[in-house]
């Protein structure tokens, strides 16, 4: 949902900001441990973009790291906006949307005060003038389109929401951001197969109508794969392969080497 | 190889050290009251008997992880139980110590139970209330207790036979009790018992699955730690001959947290450095105000938990660490130049040797 | 004077003594929710002022123009304790932040004494003397106005949590900190936010009580164990349970006092023992409380 200035772009890499997000020589970790070893990659604006390897290979830490969750030494810059050494609330306050793995709703608060959270940075506290609150029921609106389960329980705490429902619901607060740069960290962890699928074309419409950049975490290869334009594996906090989605999907020796070992290494997480 | 006889040598020289320490405090100790003046002995003592409360704490807090505000109460309960018996059934002195113990360590078991289903969090709010509770409770045993008024009982008198002064006849009794309090302390953290406390502070749950049985563990420390605050009560008892419902109102039970914070948590001789504040930090500070002791525990309690969570003890202990350390870095190389260096072992050799010890202790420090 | 206005009247006045209850169980509450911490100071800082109070009423300033700048001081004050004290142990296990809050509980105690001395001081009663007649039962003003102030701060604080765009943001970020940040909300000025409000609370009930108990720097320790027994009856995590629990205990304890012989007038802080014991063993999450205590 960036401000439609520019050109959109259809398909990947037709970017006119192939450099939108710039990860470069990133490394982090937590305490003595240091996850990774020194990343290098690029989003374009208005690209899916996967992140696959085996459990321990880094992925969430790197998602961590660009929303500022760990500290991390090299650069990430987000339309040529640093980000590295900023907080969490900062990084959102410049765009950044982060899903955590596991959903993080806030379960006592309803569906749609959940939402309302997420318009918050927008809205700011004490601002709340007509437009604002008119802005902000037209997002409400505009969220409750692509996930019309939660317009039903919109008065329904988050935590009595299903599993699925409450991905979703974290996916709509992210968005309520107006975010730059989407980033889902395991989007499917816990969730059967069909309502993941769901999810996948949600995620899918919401890049191809707002033309937001994702970012995503995904275990299930195949699944992500589909969606993205571009993937990066990861390995022991390296990146060992990157290119155009497809290309990997097709490229049965990769399949094999990393996303065989991703698949095989996903049933002990 | 060489590393591993020096450890065993300086293992051998710090037990030596140990036993040479040991021996020294101990004639220290029971010389002090022949020196010092017969106040001086008198608040010493109270010292002792605070230790012995301090460590009983430590038991809970320290190794168990479990908060309780209200230690003083048991202090109390071992306090009344020595007094009544000296008041209405003229019992001997040494007599009360070991009901007071039995009386306490009964009470304890019987708070362990409701303390077993409670996080540590609402044990301290149990325990607090049972504190602010008490005084009150005694006044109204007034035929028993002697209400506000308390009682004045006996104090402990010198045999004809030892030709001792009160004062010093009391201080060596305490210490004695004292001794044997700490010593059993010390046993009790390295039986089983202890061991299992530890496991079940560092991870409940972990612990459990190792087999562990937390509950009867978890109550036997409730009963144990309160069994010494009531020795320490019952000697307490003893060295004032007088007890009255406020003396020991909830204030001296946030006070002997407060003395085992700052003495130093889950260390052995913590309750000794902890028990020496409670008694003098009080006695000088209120020469400046009533309101000085308060100030100074209040802040010293924040600023331990911020830089020192292990207390005075663990700072003490930390500089030790960092003596030995240096000894030992510079004994081992001393003895290395004289030989001729090893056809095997190269010049970088020692370095990674040395760097083994002076990494470890700061890594279980932390724990 | 029948049986049942008799035992009215006792409620009545148990209401009164439950109404600051249910207000320092209230500040409790809010800094459990907020940090997961129980405040064991809680008492001390609405002890500290109501001094404050104390000092301005007692330098010319009107009661009711003294309440609103000693309630701005408190949350001022609340704010700087959760910065200065609260802030360098926020991830330390909980037995350090007990222990903190304990330090923090003798040192404003010790502060108290050491700037106005431990002489007991009178408090101005702000409300006028005599009271009402309602079917035998008398309702004394003071006890109708601990009653209508209490019940006006908690329907604020009602209305600032679900009517504001501001408690919405305070209650996400209570509710999940990370997750709150990742949205973009400020938590650690929310948390000096929310002890600010819990300072402000607890001096509503410090100022309220004080007139009754004389102004010393012990006041607020019974207090405070009645204000435990409200939050563990209602709830660690209800607002709502705080009020109730608050209430409850105020009418437990003076129709305990006044009609349970043994416990009579000088036991009947065993009152709020008993209560904090029986909910932990029946219900250890209170009457409100969603989230079960942490069982061995």
């Amino acid at each position: 949902m960036s401000e439609p200035t520019t050109t959109a772009p259809t398909e990947a890499g037709a970017s006119a900001e192939p450099d939108f997000l710039k990860v470069s020589g990133l490394h982090a970790g937590y305490g003595q441990a240091r996850v990774l070893q020194g990343l290098d990659f690029t989003v374009a604006r208005g690209e899916v973009c996967a992140i696959l390897g085996p459990n321990g290979a880094g992925k969430t830490t790197t998602m961590r790291a660009l929303s500022g969750m760990v500290r991390g030494q090299g650069s990430v810059t987000l339309n040529g906006t640093e980000l590295l050494g900023r907080s969490p609330e900062q990084a959102a306050r410049l765009g950044v949307a982060h899903v955590p793995e596991g959903r993080g709703t806030f379960n006592d608060l309803t569906v749609e005060e959940n939402l309302r959270v997420g318009a918050h940075v927008r809205t700011g506290r004490w601002r709340r003038g007509r437009a604002e609150r008119a802005v902000v029921a037209a997002d409400l609106e505009r969220i409750y389109d692509y996930f019309p389960k939660l317009r039903d329980r919109s008065r329904q705490t988050a935590g009595s929401l299903s599993g699925g429902e409450q991905q979703m619901l974290a996916i709509g607060r992210a968005l309520m951001l107006r975010p730059s740069l989407l980033l889902l960290d395991e989007p499917s962890l816990g969730l059967a197969p069909l309502v993941t699928r769901e999810l996948f074309e949600i995620v899918r419409a919401v890049n191809e109508e707002e033309r937001t950049t994702v970012v995503v975490v995904e275990q299930n290869a195949q699944l992500a794969l589909d969606v993205a334009h571009r993937a990066h594996v990861l390995e022991a906090g390296r990146l060992v392969l990157s290119g155009p989605a497809a290309e990997i999907r097709e490229d049965g020796q990769v399949a094999e080497v990393y996303l065989g070992v991703s698949v095989r290494a996903g049933k002990n997480g | 190889m060489r590393t591993i006889l020096t450890t065993l040598g300086t293992g051998r020289a710090r037990s030596l050290r140990a036993a040479l320490t040991a021996l020294l405090a101990a004639a220290v100790a029971v010389g002090a009251p022949f020196y010092f003046a017969p106040f001086q002995v008198f608040q010493l003592t109270m010292v002792l008997l605070y230790a012995v409360a301090l460590a009983g704490l430590n038991l809970l807090v320290g190794f168990g992880g479990q908060i309780s505000l209200g230690h003083g109460a048991f202090f109390a309960a071992g306090a009344y139980t020595a007094a009544v018996m000296l008041d209405r059934y003229d019992s001997a002195h040494l007599a009360t110590l070991p009901v007071a113990a039995a009386g306490c360590f009964l009470l304890g078991l019987g708070f362990g139970v409701p303390a077993l289903r409670l996080r540590g969090l609402y044990l301290a709010l149990v325990t607090l209330s049972f504190a602010v509770f008490l005084p009150p409770l005694l006044k109204r045993l007034e035929p028993v207790t002697g209400g506000s008024m308390g009682l004045t009982v006996d104090k402990l008198q010198p045999p004809a036979w030892s030709g001792l002064a009160e004062d010093q006849w009391m201080y060596l009794v305490v210490l004695a009790v004292t001794a044997v309090a700490l010593l059993l302390a010390r046993n009790l953290l390295r039986s089983r018992v202890g061991r299992a406390l530890l496991a079940l502070r560092d991870d409940e749950s972990a612990a459990e699955v190792m087999g562990v049985r937390l509950s009867l563990h978890k109550t036997l420390a409730f009963a144990w730690s309160a069994m010494f605050a009531g020795v320490a009560g019952c000697l307490y008892t003893w060295v004032i001959g007088f007890v009255s419902p406020d003396s020991f109102s909830f204030v001296l039970s946030i006070t002997l947290l407060a003395g085992l914070v700052v003495g130093g948590l889950a260390s052995l001789y913590g309750p000794l450095l902890g028990a020496a504040f409670v008694m003098y930090v009080p006695s000088v500070a209120q020469d400046v105000s009533d309101a000085a002791p308060g100030v100074v525990f209040g802040l010293l309690i924040i600023a331990v938990m911020f830089v020192a969570p292990t207390g005075l003890a663990g700072l003490a202990g930390r500089a030790r660490d960092a003596a030995t350390r240096r000894l030992t870095r510079t004994a081992p190389a001393a003895g290395r130049t004289p030989e001729p260096a090893p056809t095997t072992a190269p010049a970088a050799d020692p370095a990674p040797a040395d760097a083994e010890p002076v990494g470890a202790p700061p890594r279980t420090e932390k724990e | 004077m029948s049986a049942v206005t008799e035992v009215l009247q006792q409620v009545v006045e148990g209401i009164g003594s439950g109404a600051v209850y249910a207000s320092l169980a209230l500040a409790l509450v809010l800094i459990h929710r907020f940090t997961g911490i129980v405040n064991f100071a809680q008492g001390e800082l609405a002890m500290i002022s109501t001094y404050v109070a104390w000092q301005l009423v007692s330098s010319g300033m009107s009661f009711w123009l003294a309440l609103p700048v000693t309630l701005a001081v408190s949350f001022v004050g609340g704010m700087l304790v959760e910065r200065i004290v609260i802030r360098p142990v926020r991830n330390s296990p909980e037995l350090t932040t007990v222990i903190v809050t304990v330090g923090l509980f003798i040192f404003v105690n010790a502060m108290a004494g050491l700037i106005w001395s431990f002489t007991v001081k009178d408090f101005p009663q702000p409300f006028p003397d005599g009271g009402i007649d309602l079917a035998g039962v008398r309702v004394d003003w003071s006890t109708l106005g601990i009653i209508v102030v209490v019940a006006v701060v908690m329907g604020l604080l009602y209305l600032l949590f679900q009517h504001t765009s501001a408690g919405l943001v305070m209650r996400a970020a209570a509710c999940n900190p990370a997750s709150a940040r990742l949205s973009g909300i400020r938590v650690g000025r929310v948390l000096m936010l929310g002890w600010g409000l819990a300072a402000t609370v607890g001096a509503v009930s410090g100022v309220l009580v004080a007139p009754v108990l004389f102004l010393e720097p012990n006041m607020m320790g019974g207090v405070l164990i009645y204000a435990f027994a409200a939050a563990t009856l209602g709830g660690f995590d209800s607002p709502v349970g705080a009020v109730v629990g608050g209430v409850v205990v105020g009418v437990a304890e003076t129709l305990a006092g006044a009609y349970v012989g043994v416990i009579g007038a000088d036991l009947k802080v065993g009152v709020p023992l008993v209560i904090i014991l029986a909910v932990l063993l029946v219900r250890p999450q209170g009457l409100f409380g969603r989230a079960a205590v942490e069982r061995a």
